[in-house]
Order: C-alpha cells, then structure tokens, then sequence
C-alpha cells in the first residue's frame, strides 16, 4: 500500500472515531422529529400529588401545535427516587432524553460532567426570549461557572411561617419583612413558656444551622465542595443564636407536628409545604384554631433577609441531536405564561415566571380557590434576596457532618470558638476521606 | 567474512521488526484489555444501578461500548502512521504529531491510564533514518510527552473516564488481578522495547563492523594495488632495456643486411673482375659500374640506417617495387637469374610484415649467392589460408646441416615477432620457406579477385 494511502486512511479512521465520540453515526434511526423527554411522577417537593404529569402533557400539547411535525415523547413511571439514576444510566447508555428536568441536587453533577447544553448561545440568538421575565435568583440555580445550562421551571424558597394568633395573645407586634435576628429572638423569647403540665409554648421550631447560615451570609463551602470553613465570624454568630433559641424555655414541645397544634410561634417552611399544607383540607381541620401568615426569614446580623431557594430546572442534553426543538420546548415549558400558570393548580411550588407570580389576577385566583396568600410583597422581596444552596455531589454527607457539628456545639457548654476550630478540620478531613 | 556479516546483520534486522511487530500486537492487546474490562465494568455499573456514581465519580459521559471501539480504530490508526516510512525531515515531523495526537486521543479514551504507545512512537523514530541529533531531539520531545501523561500531571485539567474508579465495580481481588495482569503486560511491553533497542544498537553495530570489513578488504586491495603497480613500473624498465637490446639487435642487422650485403655484392663483383679484366676489359669496365652503384647503393643504406635504422627502399617504394629493384640490383651486380613469381598482391601490409618479407628476401638472396655459390635462385610468394607463403629455393651447394647464422636467426626472430613460422631445407641446393599469418582480411583479398 502506498504510503498516501496509508496516510490518508489512517485520517478517515480517525475521523470516524470522532464521528463515534460525537454518536454521528448513520446508523442511528432518523429520530430527528421526535423530542423525548425525561421527567418524573409524583412531585418534585415530597408531597403527594395526583397530577404529576398534567403540566408537561399540556406543555406537549402546546408546543406541538405551535411545531407541527415535532413529536414530543416522555417516559412515565419514574418516581423522583428513581429519576437521577434513571437519568444517570441514560447519560451512560448515551440514550440522554433531549430536554430533562434537573433537579437542584443532581445539577452540579450532571452540569460538571458536560450532561447538559449551553443555553447561552441560544438566548443570544433568540430576540423573542429574555431572561429578564425570571427572577433572577430562580434563574440563578441554572448556572454554573458562569454559563446558564437551565431553565427555571419551578421554584420554592423557605419562608418564616408564623401563628398570628399566638403572636398576638403575647402582645409580639407581627415581624415585618425586613426584621432581624434580635427581633426574632426577642419574639421567641415572649413566647417561650415552659410551665403548664399539658404543653407549654416556644418560639420557633425546626430553624436550622443552614436557615442561620444562609441569612447571616455564611459560605461554608468553596463550589467544588472541596473544602469548608467552619471558623468565620458570621458562623459563631449563627452559633451564638441557636445556642441561645436552643435554651428558651419550650415545655414538652419537640416535634414540627406541634406547630400545628397551636404551641409554637415560627417555624420554617418551604414555600410549596406551607402550599401544601394549607390546600389540603384534611389538615387544614387541626389548625382551624389559630390564623396563619408567613414572612421572610430573619436577617442575620452580618447578612440579610435571605431564604433557602430551591429551584427545578429544565436542560437540554448535550447529546441531543434537535437541540433547536428542544430548545424550543423548554421556552414552552418554562416561559409560556399558561404552562407557568398551571403550577397553581397541579404543583405546588412558586412559578419563577414574575408576570405569573405577581399577577393581582392570580392572587386572587388562587386565595378563593385554595386559601393560599400569594403574598406578592412579601414573595418579591424574598425571592430577590434567596440563595440558592450549593449542591456539590457529597453535599448530603457533608450537611449530615455538619448538623452533627452543629447539634455537638449545642450541646456542650464548651467554648464555641474554640469548638469551631476543632469542627472544622474534622469536616474538611471527613471532605479528604470522601474524595478518595 | 562479509557475506557471515550480512547474513549476521539481517539476521538481526529481523528480530528488531519482529520485536517491533511483537510491541504493536502487545500493545494492541493491552488496550483491547484495559478498553474490554472497562466497558464491561461500565455496563454492570449501569445494570446494577449505579449509573450516577458512574457518570459523576467516574466521568464516564461516553458509552461503555464506544470506548473499546474507539480505542481499536485510533489504534489501527496509529498501527497505519507507524508503518509509514518518512524520507525527509519535513515528512516526519507531520507524521510525529499526527501521532502525538492519535495517542493522546487513545490516552483520553483509557481513562489517562495508558501511556505505553509512547514507546512504540519512540522505537519508530530510532527506527527512521535521520540525524540522530534530530532523533535524539525528538526522543527528548517525547520522553517529556511521557513524563507529562505518565506524571499524572493532565488528570488535574482533564475529567476523562476514571478507569481506576471504574474497575471497583469488580471484586477488590478479582480488580486486584486485572491491574496486576495491565502491569504485567506493561513490564513485558517495556522489556520487548528495551530489547528492541538493544537489537537496534546491535543492527547498528554489525553496520559499523560490516564496514570495517570492507576497509580492511580496500586496504588489501590497495596493498595489491601499489604492488601490482611496482611490478609493472619494474616490467616497465625491463621493457625499455629489451626495447634497446632489440634495437640493438635490429641495429647489427641492418648494418648486415645493407653494408653485408653491398659488400658481399662488392666482393662478388670485384672477383668477376679480376676474371674478366684480362678477357674482356669492357665487360669488366660494365661490371665495376655495376660494382659502384652496388656500392653507392650500399652507402645509401648505410646513412638511411644510420639516420632511421629503417629500409630506405621501403620507404621510397611499395614492397613489391622494392623486392623488384633488390632483385634487378642482384641479378645486374652478380650475374645471377633471379626469378620472382609473385601470385598475390602485396598491398596492405604493416611496416612489419613488409619490412621482414623485404628483409627474409634479401637476406636469402644473399645467403644464397655467399654461401650457396647459386648462379639461379627461384622466390615464389603466394597465399594460401590466411598465410602469406614465401620460398627461396636456389639451385646452390646447399649444406648437410645447416648452421644458423646471423642472418637465419634474425630472419626467425622478426618472424616470430609476427607470429610466423620459417623452415628451411639444404638437401637440394637451399630452400627457405617463411609463413606469415596476414593481418588484412580476406575481403580485401577477395574484392581485388
């Protein structure tokens, strides 16, 4: 063989490995008119839910009248258990559905392994599209490193759920939004009564390390998860504060159960619970007895009003040959005003849509249908301070480490500085164990 | 001794691309095996539903079943550009960084863990044949390429598929067992290559003493050479005295033939005189004429000797006008019937031939009337196959045994100078036969008949 043609086939062998890498490859069946989807039954905040799959089949609907020889497919039956290993073993078997919910704990995985498309150079093309329609922190949660892979599609931050009626037999004028820690503690403090054989009353229950955190601006943790500082200023702070909530006087009250009861004042609460909660009749008869309101998080003393955000978002795979289709679908399912509106009825998180959310109409709509205040002063205001948390690949173990941390703290009576120090190389060496 | 040491030196080239073949197959088997085990982990991961540890702890965003394909084609790829052979500088830089980049895609795709292609690009580029200043530069150019993908130093920037990661889905044993076997293979793959370069040194070697041996044999030769040449400058130097023996020789038979000959015509005459003067005055005034100009003749030839040492006849006339006016001369000087029959053309004859058959005539004609006291003398010159024949018979006393004179052995030395024969016969009177083999051809013979 001449050594041109040794040449030259041996760049047609490579060309073809490309071709393999990238799955151009002929032998692939001419699927380009149909658009699969990955998403999952029940809903995405642990809730029960009998309308799963209504908000995407009407999206279907929608977009494939717009698109007319677009057919868009999905698999039903996933659980949300189930659904990142489902989607996990498609990316494997390079069978990744075009577009896919992604939700906030899987979307720094599967955005650092190149799962997910860019969606940069769509927006910039796209002159029907802005991504000013969002809030900003919703679309935040699509970002890594700088680059938008996803789509908003629903949101739910934490919110400070209160009994009005407790606050007002112990005189506590109702917090404003923009109240802070010491007005907090000053309310949970009024409240906390710790005689009485049946109950007793307290302040708040279930605020964690990560609601203290968050509101008193606390990085724990680089992006990557690779190292954590347990040491700052802002951590003892938190500290200091729920070393001194855990010691108000609170009875025999100890389980979030009691707050439905009537015998707690605050408690923390993502938005689509307290959704939730109030939507549902059968709870809504234990606590007939007591008004419910809701307000932003208290604001750390270094920090801000901030609550925990936690958005699912929708992707287009980085594998998918319609990119364009799918990018089209995901402006349906996450932009189009009467998908987004859905929400309000089948879900029961937040529409990251502004124009949905803030819609007087809607209020409205949704306090006569379901009792729900969609109190759009309050909702702005939060969502223009929440934080999305940061959802490395180990954060379970590492937040399971933490709260152990946390609760030890608490618990001796020990200096916390000094604690911290301990903590924090025990955590960034627990860090050092996981990665190997 | 050369033929062993080519024999040796292809021998060992043999090896050398036997044990270059022998690292491209072990090669290939390492990356099927890395890529096979691999993929095959990768499926069970996914089958055992650890997909997402798969795609997040592992990087693996390719398909399992891609891999192994992958990994074939470049290495076929890589197997093609290593069986080109590149005949100048230019030809094989491009060649070096296409396989560069074969490699490190092969590299990328064993999940950073196989390096050992290095080599088999390291063994092609000692195996070209180009300065080694440049093949040492490249050497050095790709040691630092294996340093860096062995060094561990690109997995930092690079999230390639995790192989060590992946091979957990296998038992620690039976996992401890295949990266046993992937470094036993490794070992065997550095071992051929060391083995490879050893045979290389060696091919490189056997060249070097192969040319020693062939300037030993120069050297020989040479010494053969400068020999031989002393020998012919000696032959050279022998040749020049024979030369001068011979002119010599030629020399004293001139001054016989001419002055012998005149003198002997002179004596002759001078007797008839010495007869006749008292008979017959004027017949004898009519022979000392002829006496004289036998004399002059004979002065003539002494100074034409003298000056050239050559026939003057000759020189002024054809053969056979020379043989003509010998004879005429003879027959006028001393009384005696010559008769000359002559049946082929003496044209195109060399100075040689012409000059002995002058001289073979001549001396018999003298021969005959000194010795002989012949009063007839018959000379027939003829051809027959490829000779010219000449006979000289006189009707003289002839001899019994016949001494060779000055005369006969001059006459048989310029013969065999030319590769003739000559014979002679004193039974009835004295005849004398000389062949000459004819250098001209028998075509112009034949045109002439």
């Amino acid at each position: 063989m001449k050594r041109r043609y040794r040449l030259l086939l041996s760049a047609v062998l490579v060309f073809l490995a490309v071709l393999v890498v990238y799955g151009f490859l002929p032998l692939s069946p001419g699927s380009q008119n149909v658009l699969t989807v990955g998403a999952f039954a029940g809903s995405y905040w642990s809730l029960q839910n009998g309308n799963s799959y209504k908000i995407l089949d009407d999206a279907i609907d929608l977009f494939e009248k717009e698109n007319p020889g677009v057919r868009v497919q999905y698999v039903s039956g996933i659980t949300r258990d189930q659904y990142q290993e489902w989607l996990s073993g498609k990316k494997a078997e390079g069978k990744m559905p075009d577009v896919f919910l992604v939700p906030s704990d899987s979307f720094q995985s599967f955005a650092e392994i190149g799962a997910m498309q860019s969606l940069d150079g769509f927006m910039k093309h796209d002159n029907d599209f802005s991504e000013d329609v969002f809030y900003e922190k919703a679309l935040q949660s699509g970002r890594y490193r700088n680059m938008l892979y996803a789509l908003p599609y629903e949101c739910s931050p934490v919110i400070m759920v209160m009994n009005r009626t407790l606050l007002q037999d112990n005189g506590i004028p109702e917090p404003r939004k923009d109240w802070t820690w010491n007005e907090f503690y000053e309310a949970c403090r009024m409240t906390g009564v710790s005689e009485g054989e049946a109950s007793g009353q307290y302040g708040v229950i279930d605020y964690s390390w990560k609601d203290a955190f968050a509101a008193n601006r606390v990085k724990l943790f680089n992006d990557k998860g690779t190292a954590c500082d347990f040491t700052g200023d802002n951590i003892n702070e938190a500290l200091i504060l729920l070393e001194q909530l855990s010691k108000l006087p609170k009875g025999k009250v100890i389980s979030a159960g009691d707050f439905y009861k009537g015998v707690v004042a605050f408690e923390p609460m993502s938005f689509a619970t307290y959704r939730a909660r109030v939507q549902n009749d059968l709870s809504y008869q234990n606590y007939s007895d007591f008004e419910w309101g809701y307000t932003s998080m208290p604001a750390g003393t270094a920090g801000d009003n901030v609550s925990r955000l936690d958005t699912l978002t929708v992707a287009i795979s980085s594998d998918s040959h319609s990119k364009r289709d799918a990018w089209r679908f995901i402006k349906t399912l996450t932009a189009t005003e009467a998908i987004q509106k859905e929400i309000y009825d089948y879900s029961e998180g937040l529409s990251p849509l502004k124009s949905v959310t803030e819609d007087p109409a809607m209020e409205e709509y949704v306090l006569d249908r379901y009792g729900v205040v969609l109190d759009r002063d309050v909702i702005t205001y939060v969502m223009e301070r929440a934080e999305n948390e940061n959802r490395f690949p180990d954060y379970e173990e590492l937040e399971t480490e933490v709260t152990t941390a946390v609760d030890s703290i608490l618990e001796d009576k020990s200096n916390i500085r000094m604690e911290q120090i301990i903590w924090n190389r025990r955590i960034n060496n627990y860090i050092k164990k996981l990665s190997y | 001794m050369e033929e062993v040491l080519n024999q040796n030196r292809d021998g060992i080239k043999r090896v050398s691309a036997q044990l270059f073949s022998l690292m491209q197959l072990f090669n290939c088997l390492m990356i099927m095996f890395i890529t096979l085990v691999t993929a095959h982990a990768m499926h069970g991961f996914i089958l055992e539903g650890n997909a997402f540890d798969l795609i997040t702890k592992c990087h693996a965003t390719i398909v399992y079943w891609k891999i192994p394909v992958i990994a074939g084609i470049l290495y076929i790829s890589l197997l093609l550009l290593l069986s080109i052979e590149c005949n100048n500088h230019i030809e094989l830089i491009v060649k070096l960084w296409l396989e560069i980049a074969v490699s490190a895609g092969l590299f990328y795709c064993t999940g950073l863990s196989y390096t050992v292609m290095v080599l088999l690009i390291l063994a092609d580029i000692v195996r070209n044949r180009i300065d080694w200043s440049k093949k040492i530069l490249y050497i050095v150019l790709l040691s630092c390429v294996d340093l860096v993908l062995n060094g561990n130093v690109l997995s930092g920037y690079a999230n390639p598929v995790s192989v060590n990661q992946i091979w957990t889905y296998y038992r620690p044993d039976v996992a401890s067992v295949f990266s046993g076997a992937i470094n036993i293979m490794f070992l065997i793959d550095v071992f051929i290559f060391i083995l490879y370069m050893v045979f290389l040194i060696l091919e490189q070697m056997s060249e070097k003493e192969r040319i020693a041996a062939l300037y030993r044999e120069l050297s020989i030769a040479n010494h053969k050479l400068a020999e031989a040449n002393k020998q012919l400058e000696e032959y050279t130097e022998e040749l020049v005295s024979a030369a001068e023996t011979r002119e010599r020789n030629r020399f004293a038979q001139e001054i016989h033939d001419t002055l012998g000959h005149a003198l002997t015509g002179i004596v002759t005459g001078i007797e008839a005189c010495i007869m006749l003067m008292d008979i017959a005055p004027d017949a004898t005034k009519e022979q000392l004429k002829a006496i004289e100009e036998v004399a002059r003749q004979g002065i003539t030839d002494v100074r034409q000797s003298v000056k050239a040492l050559r026939p003057d006849a000759l020189e002024r006339l054809k053969l056979e006008d020379a043989l003509l006016k010998i004879i005429d001369e003879t027959m006028r000087s001393t009384g005696i019937t010559i008769n000359y029959n002559c049946t082929t053309s003496l044209l195109n004859l060399s100075q040689d031939e012409e000059d002995a058959i002058y001289r073979i005539v001549q001396e018999s004609v003298t021969n005959a009337i000194r010795h002989g006291k012949a009063d007839v003398i018959d000379i027939g010159i003829g051809r027959e196959d490829g000779l010219l024949n000449i006979k000289i018979k006189d009707n003289g006393i002839g001899c019994g045994k016949v001494y060779k004179g000055f005369g006969l052995h001059h006459m048989q030395e310029r013969l065999s100078l030319l590769k003739g024969t000559l014979s002679y016969d004193g039974s009835d009177g004295f005849t004398i036969y000389a062949s000459i083999p004819i250098r001209w051809g028998n075509s112009a013979e034949e045109k002439e008949d």
